[in-house]
């Protein structure tokens, strides 16, 4: 196995497993796991108090 | 931390207070009820910082939608330090009706009378002291647009949050002053907070203060036996808000000194009202400025030039910009915009590609083939989302969408909704989730219901590359019309859908009527460049991120499982019919038999199926697996991720030989069909009634199932349309002798 495909296959699993994990993290954390922009929503602060509340 | 509440009626600049006061880019629309829930933000110019708590809109503390109860929740229980009651100064007698009853709390108030540059440029003038002097509070005058004032209001808030400030209220009306002052006596005596507002409330006989206080409610009921008024009779709560608009016009009107007193002036706002809000043509107006966006967005003959122009003038032919400006016809400022981004993706392509050209087959093919095929297939479509968005926004900041409320109440109205539901529907159009939510601002449990589950037909910019992909692939392919068309008409289709599902369950499992529809109406005003460029600056930077995360894992994963079969051995570009995604393709493929992009399509029905299953993730990953299994098919040989997916599109059609009516059926499907997962969860969180949720998800599929499939029926077998339309004609005896047998149900 070449160099080249070791670091593209790490590459690949810190890309997939970062992903599922910045997703599960922020979901627990009420965070914005919803994949739309908070700036923009009207709603945002649904997660925000979903947040304070997990940290209550 | 000192916390400030910015308490107001609807669209009178709280949010753009909110974010002039925190630097926040919280989104702001000229239309009432854009904030559904309180935000928080922090307020970093005095000494110490201080959190800035930004309330949904209210018209009044007796609250009847969850947004109204949240506001008033929040200034009764949380003990904000000051309350800043931001008012509209070109409506001052109205506004101030929601002061009055704010002044009834236990809390520091300060009175911001927003909008002073507007007043000022009528020419009125506001006698600041003289309100001050009047209501016993704190008054400065702001623009939250111009962020003029705001840190005198800052300063004035700081030193009434320093005090503490007992209620007091307007209420002159001797009678109803002695009631109040004994039930206020009462609550004292109990330890009750605020009991000045409770007892005006208490007297009111408003429903949560009724629960909250029973015992007190006999002393109301007494004095109802003795008191009846000449006018109001025993309604009370109009009798206190009488009491209220009495005393708000003979001691703050005169505060109010108008250029045109004697006179009714009408605004430009009115002038244009008279044509964008016609009865007759109102709609047709709305049609036809939806129609020019899409145009100015999608169209590659724009404003229909095509031809006048000698070709090899528009098309640069020779030139590194050959096709960015147009070819046959001139493209679009957002066509424009796509070609540039694709000229940028497609060298990138060709540097990676070529840096690549030694390493391992299956190196070069995941990077080449999987991650650049998907991404920038992907990325080409930015372009036309901002601009598509910079319309839509420039049509929410001036006023016009609150007008195509009020406008198409009278048309929603006859199929079970109000015009207050058509913003929400609207807000679809961007993203369902914030859409879903905005529902809350409708009182009716049936209708919001009724609305929640139709906002996933109105495509949300997600979706937009799978429209503009597929219906540029079939201009290419078949020759037929033209982008823009195709996809608005596609959008049409959506809407069409939301109305058709609406009727059926308005007259059906959500029978009622819609609550009367009331919404003020705001002034016209140009839109704000800051705003404007803002929105777009944060709807690129989500759709770059969502690009370089969520889509850039989803293609990664769609390679391998497209590359490996079940036993983990590599397989070549020309296998991937045995790979894992294949089989899990394959298996699915029946389902989509009916909708023409199933089991006919031989060995290779299952591309179509794994690319509206990825859309279940998110409705990008439709077509960036169409990329990447493009790229893969066909081989590095061609930039499938040029032109914005077209040409893998148009590749994959080749190579599974589907038809147009499935094409067709297909964009149908992935519109009407289970949104994303985020939406799932948001339509889930807004239905507090599990069996309605999963009703709600049979809803969609079953929805999606019937649209695509009558398309593809009647696209292939055009005499299947009079079969349908029997069908539909039937489906519509039985709602209407259904909605009939409720109805005299209901009489008796």
């Amino acid at each position: 196995m070449q160099p080249i495909e070791i670091i593209v296959i790490i590459a690949c699993v810190l890309i997939v497993g970062g992903v599922i994990a910045t997703s599960i993290i922020n979901k627990k954390k009420g965070k914005n796991s919803c994949g739309c922009d908070c700036a923009n929503c009207s709603s945002c602060s649904v997660c925000k108090n979903k947040k304070e509340n997990n940290e209550k | 931390m000192l916390r400030f509440a910015l308490a107001g009626n609807p669209n009178s600049g709280k949010t753009t207070l909110f974010n002039s006061l925190t630097g926040s880019t919280a989104h702001v629309g000229n239309w009432p009820g854009v904030t559904v829930d309180k935000k928080e933000g922090v307020y970093k110019k005095a000494d110490k910082p201080i959190a800035i708590i930004d309330l949904p809109g209210i018209y009044s503390l007796s609250p009847y939608t969850p947004e109204e109860v949240i506001a008033r929740n929040y200034v009764l229980d949380e003990k904000p330090d000051c309350v800043i009651n931001i008012i509209d100064a070109t409506n001052l007698e109205r506004n101030l009706y929601l002061t009055t009853q704010i002044m009834e709390i236990d809390v520091p108030v300060v009175l911001a009378l927003n909008m002073m540059d507007a007043v000022e440029k009528r020419g009125d003038k506001i006698d600041e002291k003289e309100l001050e002097r009047r209501l016993g509070i704190p008054v400065v005058k702001i623009s939250a647009l111009k962020s003029e004032g705001v840190d005198k209001l800052m300063e004035r808030a700081y030193e009434a949050s320093q005090t503490a400030r007992k209620g007091r209220t307007v209420i002159e009306d001797t009678a109803l002053k002695h009631l109040i002052s004994d039930i206020q006596i009462a609550l004292d005596g109990q330890g009750v907070l605020n009991p000045l507002f409770h007892a005006v409330k208490l007297a009111e006989l408003d429903e949560l203060e009724v629960l909250m206080h029973k015992e007190a409610v006999n002393m109301v009921e007494a004095f109802k036996k003795t008191h009846i008024d000449d006018t109001f009779g025993d309604d009370f709560e109009a009798l206190v808000a009488d009491a209220r608009y009495k005393y708000i016009t003979k001691y703050f009107s005169p505060a109010l000194k108008r250029k045109n007193k004697d006179k009714f002036v009408v605004t430009p706002s009115d002038k244009a009202d008279k044509i964008l809000t016609h009865k007759i043509w109102g709609i047709p107006i709305f049609l036809a400025i939806l129609f020019a966006i899409f145009h100015l967005t999608f169209s590659e003959n724009f404003l229909f030039l095509g031809g006048l122009l000698p070709e090899n003038w528009v098309s640069l032919k020779g030139t590194a910009f050959e096709g960015v400006f147009g070819v046959g016809g001139i493209n679009s400022p957002g066509v424009t915009l796509m070609r540039l981004v694709e000229l940028l993706t497609g060298t990138i392509s060709d540097l990676i590609a070529g840096w690549l050209s030694t390493s391992p087959e299956w190196v070069s093919g995941l990077i080449c083939d999987g991650v650049l095929g998907g991404i920038f297939s992907i990325l080409g479509f930015l372009p036309q989302i901002l601009v598509l968005f910079m319309f839509f926004s420039i049509l929410e900041d001036s006023g016009y969408m609150a007008r195509i409320a009020f406008i198409l109440d009278r048309a929603l109205r006859k199929f079970g909704l109000s015009g207050r539901a058509f913003l929400p529907m609207i807000m679809g159009f961007g993203c369902s989730v914030p859409a879903m939510i905005n529902t809350r601002t409708l009182a009716d449990e049936k209708e919001k219901l009724a609305t929640v589950r139709v906002i996933p037909f109105f495509s949300c910019g997600a979706k937009l590359p799978i429209l503009t992909a597929i219906s540029g692939a079939i201009v290419a392919s078949f020759g037929v019309g033209n982008v823009d068309l195709i996809t608005y008409g596609m959008y049409l289709v959506g809407i069409i859908t939301a109305l058709i599902a609406v009727i059926i369950m308005r007259k059906t499992t959500l029978n009622g009527n819609p609550p009367p529809f009331i919404m003020e109406l705001p002034a016209y005003h140009a839109p704000q460049f800051r705003n404007l460029m803002m929105l777009l600056w944060d709807k690129a930077k989500h759709f770059i991120e969502k690009a370089f995360t969520i889509i850039l894992a989803s293609t990664i994963v769609i390679w391998f499982v497209s590359h490996f079969d079940f036993a983990w051995n590599f397989l070549p570009d020309d296998q991937m019919q045995n790979s894992i995604l294949g089989g899990i393709g394959q298996l699915i493929q029946p389902i989509f038999t009916p909708l023409g992009f199933g089991s006919q399509l031989t060995n290779m029905g299952w591309v179509f199926a794994v690319a509206a299953l990825t859309g279940l993730i998110a409705k990008e990953n439709v077509v960036s697996t169409l990329g990447t299994l493009a790229a893969c098919l066909v081989g590095v040989a061609v930039d499938v991720e040029l032109d914005g997916g077209v040409l893998a599109v148009t590749k994959i059609m080749e190579i599974t030989k589907i038809g147009l009516p499935a094409l067709l059926a297909f964009i149908a499907f992935n519109m009407t069909t289970i949104p994303c997962f985020a939406a799932v969860a948001a339509a889930k969180s807004e239905m507090p009634d599990k069996s309605k949720f999963k009703w709600t998800l049979v809803f969609w599929i079953s929805t999606s199932f019937i649209v695509s499939s009558a398309i593809y029926l009647i696209g292939t077998f055009w005499w299947t349309a009079f079969i349908c339309l029997a069908v539909a004609f039937i489906v519509a005896l039985f709602v209407r002798a259904y909605d009939k047998k409720v109805q005299a149900k209901g009489e008796k």
